[in-house]
């Protein structure tokens, strides 16, 4: 019996086991494509189509075929070197842009903050284009940076980051003021230390999401699978797919992004939670 | 080691936002070693006034001067003002040694002279068993203490402080206000402090700036404003229970000048003659004086309830439309229905002009001799 719950809120316990049945098998419905992933990826090349739940006998093959047919550690570097850069730099000028609207006040703050905010609801097809001429005209087509340039500014974590400051409390700011802190000493030695957490958990959703990104990649890179989520249509042809490869490959993709969740779910759930709540 | 110059001057500051006036051209004079309250009920302007003199916040019009430097277009980190906030504003990451040395750092301090300056200031205040706690693991009373150290270290020109002991409970405020002040008579420094406590105002302060709407109600000792309030406003703000004011007129009676209302006639103690005037008259619950039946003159009151406070009693009564307050030693031997008769002396009447609130003093005519 769940002594802390208020007055007339204790449920039955069937009722409340129908609940965690309930929630655990929406959790097997989630998990089990990964799960399906890493099962194909681990079957013999012979047993692909396979349809038993346990791969047996287990085999390595499929990573061993993968790593011969693409240079997957250099993928997965490249990748890496993507996803670092492009959460930095968002992480960056998100905290420069927070910083300006929660802590100051300066003419036009409101519409530029709205205006800076509409421009999320500029759907990606529509910038997509004109960012790509620019790249070619730039000469940056076919390199990492043109695929971290275009996406170093994040109005999500602009927005993120202003919904925390503006929660700041206004007397350190002013305090630090007072003990002889210029606007730009206080943003290093007061707010980013006291933000860090929640720089943290943003820093790590904006790396995962640059880690996953896919369709811009593809679009700058054309002529090379240097990154993992480009390396992975290598092994799609138009005569069928090659799944044990494709499976390996890209379990290795996800195993940055599960590591991150795993250790640090708990700073990015709470900086998420904490932002809804002043 | 204290600084000379620390005396601080405002001259007609004022700060509007939008249409609304928070200050009103105040004009303050805080001598060298001044420990000055701003007093005043919420809203009426002295954190803004205070802001003002920090430059955390640009006044409208007017000017602040440091010494002889006008430092209104100054940034608050050169104005060489330490302020210790309400919420006591300490860095939650750092610890209680790097938050008392933060303005060091700030200004370039070697670590060792840091280290040894910390010391000294951790000492003074018994914070040296703390400094390698971080803020959120210290007790309220020894946040306060951190934000003091923090305004000491540097040795500023002078301190603002911004109600310092609100969140401080009642026994612990007591203390800490006294240790601020006997602080202030060690340092000498000057002291602009902001608080809406008459309390810490008149047990701190060597003079009370009392603030109404952003005006500047009255400026004087904690004597001078207690015992003469220059208006309606200050003589209800000072005093617990307030000062008893009373709808009443000045008129001429044999006995000389009296003030009168429904059910009070107290003699001035003038003996003169003056046209009849509305007046509000003011005497607090301290200075009225229960009288022996058959007496003449005075407030006739009945009394609707009366308040243990421990050592005195305060009697509520009422007077015609009038509520009066009478405190005295318990018991008072007054119960809930007795009829009163109150009587004041003249010299703690006050009387206050009923238009504007202002005080009246009598200044009898001057004598003219024809030519």
């Amino acid at each position: 019996m769940d002594e802390t719950a208020p007055v007339g809120e204790r449920g039955g316990i069937a009722r409340r086991a129908g609940g965690h049945i309930m929630l655990g098998l929406l959790g097997l419905l989630c998990v089990f494509p990964i799960y399906w992933l890493y099962a194909t990826s681990l079957r013999a090349p012979q047993d692909v189509y396979e349809l038993s739940v346990l791969p047996w006998p287990l085999s390595l093959d499929s990573y061993a075929d993968a790593m011969a047919k693409n240079d997957v550690a250099g993928m997965l570097l490249n990748t890496a070197i993507v996803a670092v850069l492009s959460a930095l730099g968002q992480l960056l000028i998100g905290l420069l842009a927070a910083y300006a609207f929660a802590a100051w006040r300066f003419p036009l703050q409101r519409p530029l903050y709205l205006l800076f905010v509409g421009t999320w609801l500029v759907p990606f097809q529509a910038t997509m284009l004109p960012n790509y001429a620019l790249l070619g005209q730039l000469g940056l087509l076919e390199t990492l940076a043109g695929v971290i340039i275009p996406t170093l500014c994040s109005t999500l974590g602009v927005l993120l980051l202003r919904e925390h400051l503006m929660s700041f409390p206004k007397e350190l700011l002013d305090a630090a003021r007072m003990d002889g802190r210029s606007a730009w000493g206080i943003l290093w030695t007061v707010v980013v230390p006291t933000l860090r957490p929640v720089l943290a958990a943003l820093g790590i959703l904006l790396a995962i999401t640059a880690w996953n990104e896919y369709f811009w990649p593809a679009m700058v890179l054309q002529r090379s699978n240097a990154v993992i989520q480009l390396g992975l249509r290598s092994f799609m042809g138009t005569e069928g797919n090659d799944w044990g490869p494709l499976m390996a490959t890209a379990g290795l993709a996800c195993l940055p992004v599960f590591a991150l969740y795993l250790f640090l779910q708990r700073h990015i759930v709470n900086a998420f939670v904490r932002s809804g709540l002043k | 080691m204290r600084k000379a110059v620390s005396r601080i001057r405002l001259q007609r500051l004022t700060r509007r936002f939008g249409s609304v006036t928070a200050v009103d051209a105040v004009s303050l004079d805080v001598a060298d070693g001044e420990f000055l309250v701003l007093l005043g009920p919420s809203g009426c302007g002295k954190s803004t006034l205070l802001r003002m003199i920090a430059g955390l916040l640009a006044p409208t019009e007017g000017r602040v001067l440091l010494g002889d430097a006008d430092i209104t277009d100054v940034p608050p980190r050169r104005r060489d003002l330490a302020m210790v906030f309400q919420s006591y504003a300490l860095y939650p990451h750092l610890s209680v040694a790097r938050n008392i040395g933060f303005p060091l750092r700030a200004r370039g301090w070697s670590r060792a002279a840091i280290r040894e300056k910390v010391a000294e200031v951790a000492a003074a205040l018994d914070l040296t068993e703390l400094l390698d706690r971080r803020p959120r693991e210290l007790s309220g009373g020894q946040r306060q203490r951190v934000a003091l150290g923090r305004a000491l270290v540097r040795d500023p020109g002078a301190f603002l402080m911004d109600e310092p002991l609100s969140n401080l409970d009642a026994a612990l405020r007591a203390g800490t206000r006294a240790e601020i002040s006997a602080l202030h008579k060690r340092l000498g420094a000057t002291v602009v402090y902001v608080t809406h406590d008459q309390v810490e105002a008149m047990t701190m302060a060597t003079r009370i700036a009392l603030l109404d709407k952003g005006r500047l109600e009255q400026v004087g000792t904690p004597a001078e404003v207690y015992d003469e309030p220059a208006s309606v406003f200050v003589a209800r703000f000072l005093g617990s229970p307030a000062m008893n004011l009373i709808d009443a007129t000045v008129a001429a009676t044999a006995a000389g000048l009296a003030a009168r209302a429904r059910e009070v006639e107290l003699p001035l103690g003038i003996d003169a003659e003056t046209p009849e005037r509305p007046v509000v008259l003011g005497v607090r619950p301290e200075h009225l004086a229960i009288a022996g039946q058959g007496a003449e003159g005075g407030i006739r009151a009945v009394v609707e309830a009366v308040e243990n406070l421990g050592s005195e009693e305060v009697a509520h009564c009422r007077a015609g439309e009038a509520r009066v307050s009478v405190r005295g030693p318990r018991p008072l031997g007054l119960r809930d229905g007795d009829r009163v008769r109150l009587t004041a002396r003249p010299e703690h009447l006050h009387l206050f002009d009923a238009d504007s609130g202002r005080r009246l003093a009598w200044r009898p005519a001057p004598v003219t001799t024809p030519a």
